[in-house]
């Protein structure tokens, strides 16, 4: 039965990829029969996401090939379900808004062809967190990267997005050499590439190998998953892509890496492992999501500035999955399960609000075209749908109530907190330091999403191009408007997603929490007990929604009896336009002064005065700039080495044809003699 | 079944090996193309000779097909395509070298001995038709491969891989009675296509240098 799901599924993404190809030259055709297909994709796939998840047994198929080694083996456990239904989701609000925001591409870009890399790239995802074949999953990894790198460079005449998709393309294929190592490590072991032979290995692998695969693991998903320092390429590529794929790589694609090391860590290493993985994995998790939200501050490009909060928000779902490896280290179950949940639970919000802010950006993009928030202002009174999507994206990302962002980083904050029922001294220090850090982190993302949506959506146009901008298209609006309630949902439903999600860490932590972290009959969530902490978001939601008419009512008691008057705004008598509206630049001043030992601010202040007198400024320049430190002092001393390297060795390459020979000709006779 | 005696065959085996050797060194002694060419055709009417005996004495009848296929490609159509550049091209003699005559000569005796005393714990598992004809073979690769490498002019150069190639099939003829016929069939028809290649390879050098001398491609590095 299942069976034929998955192939109506790859039936339909193979005519979302392949129909647009036979109607050349009618770009409207193309668009609606490659993202019309990819829609109906995505409803399959929430459908076999849920069967997967609540399937007893795991789901398999199986295909040999003739190629060694390689089999087309796929396997439908709980994990995979869980972010087959993630992808899924997501897929299917942006394609159905991508159906709206192509039009902008018609006679730019051929439609066909990028309908083709969407719909591939969309499969290639499914495929990679369904594989069950170490040779088979590299393959799909492989295809899942060209295909996005090829996304990247849709607009391949702009040269800052051919450097991004060249960063891009390097970048990620040093994290594939690393995953190719330990899937080497792993085949070494048990002389195959099936999962199955993988899992089945767990207390085999020597002890230091098991180390050397833990590091490798972090190191090439990690370069995926853009953690902090890999993470440099993700502000780059993100943004040149066309919005729709900037949601689906920074919503959906970098968790395919979670996936990975999910995967690698708990199912095929298995057993104890020592505390520092979850250490190191929690300050990996940490220093990401600080750093992350930190640099996005300091981003105008609205598309930038969610790229960054990317990285920002792997760090969260790190910190999350670190915990519960901590506490599955020292043998604790219940709160590994806890930890885990909360980094699951995070994994699904993040790939919902990112992907509708992306969206909501896109937007933005098509309506101004331009990226530059400086360059916004005034457009609620525009687009005001947009606004309200935005702003719900918004507060889901800043952690605050009902949304969902809020319920996961809650989880991820209970998860830090049971610290003090560890037995090491050490980490019952430093797990309270990371919730420390995790507040300011939550506390620095709202002050950027304040800034994000007051600079773009409150006060004046401060451009001609949102003076001029029109609200988007119904597409567009339908797919933000999807993820939208969704964040709401899942903010609202925990009582239905935990137990959804404890059927993911089941297999991995040997016991299910489901029943044991709701009281008072599933309307509270109490990861421990009710005494230490509990959270009912419904309830909150209500009680936040009665505040709210009680402020209301009271200003009507109180106030001027709902009498509205119309006039300008009090300026001290000038005139207001949009130069005087505060900036973005302006608006972050006060936390770049207080971390300049981060940000290494460069500000330079010209000022040009009048002949007459030196009291009158005639012109000012200003130029501040942070300081890329992982590119300056990490990046570039690389690079560096390489090129020297590089120059060094070009001695060799004389140009001459029977030289060249001559190097073939030494090397063979050298072998032949040493070896014969 | 063969009605020679097997010693006479493996002899004769033997001296067609040898005398594929010998044109090796009369071709890095030679400095006329032309006779460069007529050389290498001489070499493969003897290759072809050796696979007719070897066809014979093992009784693997594809063999015979490899042998006439050699004829027709090595001693009849390559021959003429070099011959037909080398009169296009209206170079003659080869009058520099990176290394003089002499001095190759005797690195090609250096060559033979180094493919006779690697071979020789090969030819002690004793499964080869004869014992000499795997190390020729060798060396005849090797040969090939000092021809490339010693000599400027394109014309050469292919002849050299040429000779090379018919190193390996003698290697694989001789010592491993023959490769399937498909990968023959494959081979012959890669030289071929190698030859037309290299032809119009020549030719575009010749016109953007003005010279078969393939050290002027030093100028293409930047």
């Amino acid at each position: 039965m299942t069976i034929f799901l998955f192939l109506a599924l790859l039936l339909a993404y193979a005519c979302g990829m392949l129909l647009p190809l036979c109607f050349p030259h009618r770009p409207h055709v193309q668009n609606v029969m490659a993202h019309g297909s990819a829609a109906v994709a995505g409803c399959l796939g929430i459908v076999l996401g849920l069967i997967g998840l609540l399937a007893p047994e795991p789901l398999v198929w199986f295909l040999p090939s003739s190629i060694p080694l390689l089999t087309f083996s796929l396997r439908l456990d709980s994990l995979s379900a869980f972010f087959v239904l993630t992808i899924s989701l997501v897929g299917l609000a942006v394609s159905v808004f991508a159906s709206g925001y192509v039009r902008e591409f018609y006679g730019r870009i051929p439609v066909s062809l990028l309908g083709f890399l969407y719909n591939g790239f969309l499969l290639s995802m499914l495929l990679v967190v369904t594989a069950d074949n170490a040779f088979f999953f590299l393959i799909v990894w492989e295809l899942m990267s060209l295909l996005s790198y090829f996304l990247v460079v849709s607009e391949h005449e702009k040269p800052d997005v051919r450097f991004a998709g060249l960063f891009y393309l390097i970048m990620t294929h040093v994290g594939t050499a690393f995953i190719l190592v330990t899937f080497l490590m792993f085949y070494q072991e048990t002389g195959s590439f099936a999962f199955e032979a993988f899992r089945s290995a767990d207390q085999s692998l020597p002890e230091g190998l098991r180390t050397l695969v833990f590091w490798t693991a972090l190191i090439g998903f990690g370069t995926k998953a853009g953690i902090v320092p890999l993470h440099v390429w993700l502000p780059y590529a993100h943004p040149a892509a066309p919005s729709h794929v900037s949601a689906l790589m920074s919503g959906v694609m970098i968790k395919t890496a979670i996936y990975g090391l999910l995967r690698v860590y708990f199912d095929f290493l298995g057993g104890p492992f020592p505390w520092w993985w979850g250490f190191v994995v929690l300050l990996v998790g940490t220093v990401s999501a600080l750093l992350g939200v930190m640099y996005a501050l300091m981003e105008h490009d609205l598309k930038s500035l969610l790229a960054f909060h990317s990285v920002e928000n792997i760090g969260i779902i790190l910190m999350g999955i670190g915990t519960g490896m901590v506490f599955y280290a020292y043998d604790m179950p219940h709160l590994a399960a806890l930890g885990i949940i909360a980094g699951l639970y995070h994994t699904l919000n993040h790939a919902v609000f990112k992907a509708l802010l992306f969206m909501g950006a896109g937007s933005l993009l098509y309506a101004t075209h331009t990226r530059n928030m400086e360059e916004y202002g005034g457009l609620l009174r525009r687009m005001p749908w947009t606004g309200l999507f935005f702003l719900i994206g918004a507060i889901s990302i800043s952690a605050l109530p009902p949304t969902n962002g809020f319920v996961s980083e809650w989880l991820v904050f209970q998860g830090l907190f049971l610290s003090l029922e560890l037995p090491s001294l050490f980490l019952k220090l430093m797990l309270p330091i990371a919730a420390a850090l995790l507040a300011l982190t939550g506390a620095l993302a709202l002050a950027c999403f304040v800034k994000a949506f007051g600079i773009s959506f409150l006060a004046l146009p401060r451009s001609s191009h949102a003076r001029k901008a029109l609200e988007v298209p119904v597409p567009m609006r339908v797919g933000m408007g999807f993820l939208a309630s969704l964040c709401l949902v899942l903010g609202l439903g925990p009582a239905v997603v935990v137990p959804l999600l404890d059927r993911v860490s089941e297999p991995f932590v040997g016991i299910s929490i489901a029943g044991r972290v709701f009281e008072m009959g599933g309307w509270t969530l109490a990861p421990v007990s009710g005494e230490f902490s509990s959270l009912s978001t419904p309830v909150l939601a209500i009680v936040l929604a009665g505040l709210t008419g009680l402020g209301w009512g009271l200003a009507y008691v109180l106030g001027g009896k709902g009498k509205t008057r119309f006039y300008k705004t009090w300026g001290c008598g000038l005139n207001v336009t949009a130069r005087m509206e505060y900036t973005a630049t302006g608006f972050v001043q006060p936390i770049k002064r207080v971390f300049s030992t981060i940000y290494q601010p460069t500000v330079k202040l010209e000022t040009e005065f009048l002949e007459e007198s030196h009291y009158f400024a005639k012109r000012r320049h200003f130029e501040f700039s942070i300081e890329p430190i992982f590119l300056k002092y990490l990046y570039h001393p690389i690079l560096g080495f390489f090129s020297t390297l590089a120059a060094r060795s070009r001695v060799i390459q004389g140009g001459n044809l029977s030289l060249y020979l001559a190097y073939i000709f030494v090397t063979l006779v050298f072998l032949l003699m040493v070896m014969g | 079944m063969p009605t020679l005696p097997i010693n006479l065959g493996s002899y004769l085996v033997n001296l067609c090996s040898a005398l594929l050797l010998l044109t090796c060194f009369a071709i890095v002694a030679q400095r006329r193309l032309m006779a460069c060419v007529d050389l290498f055709a001489l070499q493969s009417v003897f290759l072809a000779v050796t696979a007719t005996l070897v066809a014979y004495l093992t009784g693997i009848h594809h063999i015979y097909l490899a042998a006439v296929l050699t004829i027709a490609i090595k001693a009849v159509i390559l021959p003429r395509i070099l011959k037909k550049i080398v009169r296009q091209l209206n170079v003659q003699r080869e009058v520099s070298m990176y290394v003089n005559i002499p001095t190759g000569l005797l690195i090609c005796g250096g060559l033979v001995i180094l493919a006779f005393f690697i071979t020789q714990p090969i030819v002690h598992l004793g499964f080869l038709l004869t014992q000499d004809s795997l190390a020729i073979a060798l060396a005849i690769v090797l040969i090939g491969f000092f021809i490339m490498v010693s000599r400027l002019k394109a014309v050469t150069q292919v002849i050299g891989f040429l000779v090379i190639e018919n190193g390996l099939f003698l290697a694989a003829t001789a010592a491993a009675y023959g490769m399937p016929l498909i990968v023959e069939l494959g081979i012959f028809f890669d030289v071929l296509v190698a030859g037309l290649i290299v032809g119009i390879y020549t030719h575009q050098i010749q016109e953007a240098f003005g010279s078969v001398d393939t050290s002027r491609l030093k100028a293409l590095k930047e």
